[in-house]
């Protein structure tokens, strides 16, 4: 015999239900609950065909515990350490060039025909993130976070909220969130007023504008999941940001160049200067997929914003089961950017733009990423995985900027006890 | 620009309406429960590959929270 | 007809069970017979006890604190006549095997592997219990489980079991 709502019950139950909510307590949990440990080991390395570049280590560790029923704390450290040389904007020459360092203190020579890197580039980062997630009604979840983090020459501070909500039997979940960050780039120097000359010598110092230069952002998703079939899920978001302030890199230039790519002038090289606003949106799809046991993860993103840049991000990762816990888990990933309107690969003797940057990570990019993890799993209460990734960057269209090449290496270790 | 955003999304948001002919009943989630089948599986691991990406490339954003699973509770 | 004898009892059932999700309708148990590691088991058999039903699986993270909660239950109220059924859901028997070996059951585990007693119940959501009474009538429906409904939902045993 099948059961039957009468339609007063409905809305009897709409009141009960609000009732509720407005009564409702938090008990803590009789029994303790598992912690969630999950901790990793970064190892980023980057290099051009002439030299070795940007070297990071980052330790991970992230702790989730279950509150109280449905309620959850998340607290999240990352200490990273950067060391290495950086690209500093400026193109080769068949001379040696000499940079004054960001502090005006020191000066670097690089070698003729390579691309000058800035080899001034150490820093240590600490960052915090903690995440409070409950449940607002059956089917209504809250997530609330913050964020902190602080480098020599920087500081950001963030809060995000993210309310989802359940449909169709939960087989439909919508979900919208903000986020606002707060941040500090305090250059070492101070930071360079945008096309003013980088000195070539000690004895003169840059033109600044000041020392604390603020910038924010401010956040908002929207996105939809569904269950497609008992072995496939989907999700679509969209998400659009606006970033106001300094947001310009303190520490790259442009060369200054005649039309045979040569430097020119007393002052061939300016410090860069980008927009002090950006809107940029993104539609990001996502696919997972279970055949038998192994499990397919297939992403795209599409991003733009008015700056200029357009691109694609195709993500593919493919979990093939071993037996007994172990898996393997190729992975692709492809990455295709259109430029900033404002890059410069080298800036022509005078131009006046009101913005340029010859950062290449502004210019008409493509990356691949190819990479292989290996997990074994051996209860639902630990895991240990390492993998190992090739990240290589190129041109994607005129300007000759070398190609950039990284390996990663990443160690996880989980545990729930 | 603006307009064609919203009505791309308006458009994504009323064909998705018809995702209700989609699913499955609460007692048949077991797949969905596993947790390779979550969104985000390992949240370190896409944090690290965020940090990676979003300081070496010049976009962000996408990724979302919530949905799947074993729907319990 | 049933609406009109079912409103004032309704709103005495919310009066009383405000605090908890509850719906609250005196129908008729769909009665079912299912395998038991035993056996069998029907619920047309158990009229006269107070039946908790609660529809379970082995991947549902909140069954592994109720299960606990409900051996307590069938040793303290079982000689008074409460019989709880549990009843699964899993398609992977190997699966229900190895979480009963962690938490074992000292009451009725029954298989419904195909899920036609959960969709016979109209099951909403995992896990589910349904609350019936001596004359075999759904006193209540619980959808999750959750810490801060314990207690609300003993003493609604406990109250059936007096009648």
């Amino acid at each position: 015999m099948q059961l039957k709502k009468p339609k007063s019950i409905r809305s009897a139950l709409a009141v009960a239900t609000c009732s509720m909510l407005s009564g409702v307590s938090h008990h803590a949990l009789a029994e303790s609950t598992p912690w969630e440990i999950d901790t990793a080991l970064l190892y980023y390395g980057e290099s051009d065909a002439d030299n070795s570049r940007v070297t990071v280590v980052e330790p991970v560790i992230r702790a989730r515990k279950e509150i109280a029923d449905d309620e959850f704390l998340t607290f999240r450290f990352v200490f990273d350490s950067l060391t290495g040389a950086s690209a500093n904007g400026a193109i080769p020459q068949s001379t040696p060039q000499t940079f004054t360092s960001p502090s005006g203190d020191a000066t670097y020579t690089t070698s003729a025909n390579q691309t000058p890197l800035d080899p001034t580039f150490h820093d240590s980062r600490g960052a915090i993130n903690a995440e409070w997630e409950l449940p607002l009604s059956r089917l209504t979840k809250g997530i609330f976070s913050a964020n902190f983090s602080k480098e020599f020459d920087y500081t950001s501070m963030g809060l995000a909220a993210t309310l989802s909500r359940d449909f169709n039997n939960r087989n439909t979940t919508l979900s919208g969130g903000l986020s606002y960050n707060a941040d500090t780039v305090s250059p070492v120097g101070g930071a360079p007023a945008g096309l003013t000359p980088m000195p070539t010598t000690t004895a003169i110092k840059k033109t600044t504008i000041g020392s604390d230069q603020d910038k924010n952002e401010a956040d908002l998703l929207l996105g939809v999941t569904q269950v497609i079939n008992r072995h496939t899920l989907m999700q679509l978001n969209f998400t659009y940001g606006m970033d106001d302030g300094y947001l310009t890199d303190p520490y790259k230039i442009l060369s200054v160049v005649d039309n045979t790519g040569t430097l020119v002038g007393t002052d061939p090289y300016l410090f860069e200067k980008r927009p002090d606003s950006r809107a940029r949106q993104a539609i990001y799809w996502k696919t997972v997929h279970q055949f038998s046991e192994d499990v397919l993860n297939v992403s795209y993103r599409y991003y733009w914003d008015d700056w200029g840049i357009a691109s694609h991000t195709l993500d593919l990762k493919y979990r093939a089961e071993l037996g007994r816990g172990h898996y393997l888990e190729p992975h692709l990933r492809y990455y295709s950017q259109s430029k900033v309107d404002f890059y410069y690969y080298a800036l022509p003797d005078g131009t006046s733009p009101d913005y340029a940057s010859a950062d290449y990570r502004l210019a008409d990019l493509d990356a691949t990423t190819i990479g292989l993890k290996y997990g074994i799993t051996r209860d639902e209460n630990s895991e240990l995985a390492i993998r190992a990734e090739r990240y290589t960057q190129s041109s994607g269209g005129d300007a000759p900027f070398p190609d950039v090449n990284a390996n990663i290496i990443q160690l996880n270790y989980s545990l729930n006890f | 620009m603006f307009r064609f955003t919203i009505t791309l999304l308006l458009l994504t948001l009323t064909s998705l309406s018809g995702c209700s002919n989609f699913g499955v009943q609460p007692w048949e989630r077991d797949v969905l429960a596993q947790k390779k089948m979550q969104l985000d599986p390992y949240p370190v691991d896409t944090y690290l590959d965020e940090h990676i990406y979003t300081s070496r490339e010049a976009s962000s954003g996408g990724r979302g929270i919530g949905g799947g699973g074993c729907g319990c509770n | 007809m049933k609406q009109i004898v079912l409103y004032p009892r309704v709103l005495g059932a919310i009066l009383v069970f405000v605090t908890t999700v509850v719906t609250a309708f005196a129908a008729p148990a769909p009665d079912f017979e299912l395998p038991t590691k035993t056996g069998s088991v029907s619920l047309q058999s158990l009229r006269g006890q107070v039946v908790y039903v609660d529809f379970w699986a082995s991947w549902c993270k909140p069954c592994r604190k109720s299960f606990p909660w409900m051996n307590a239950l069938q040793v303290k109220y079982g000689d008074k006549g409460l019989q709880i059924v549990a009843v699964n859901v899993d398609s992977d028997l190997e699966q229900v095997k190895r979480f009963l070996e962690k938490y074992p059951a000292d009451f009725v585990v029954a298989y419904d592997a195909e899920g036609k007693v959960a969709s016979l119940y109209q099951v909403k959501g995992m896990p589910s219990s349904y609350l019936i009474d001596k004359q075999g009538n759904i006193h209540a429906q619980h959808i999750g489980f959750r810490e801060e409904d314990k207690a609300s939902v003993e003493s609604q045993i406990k109250q059936l079991l007096q009648n």
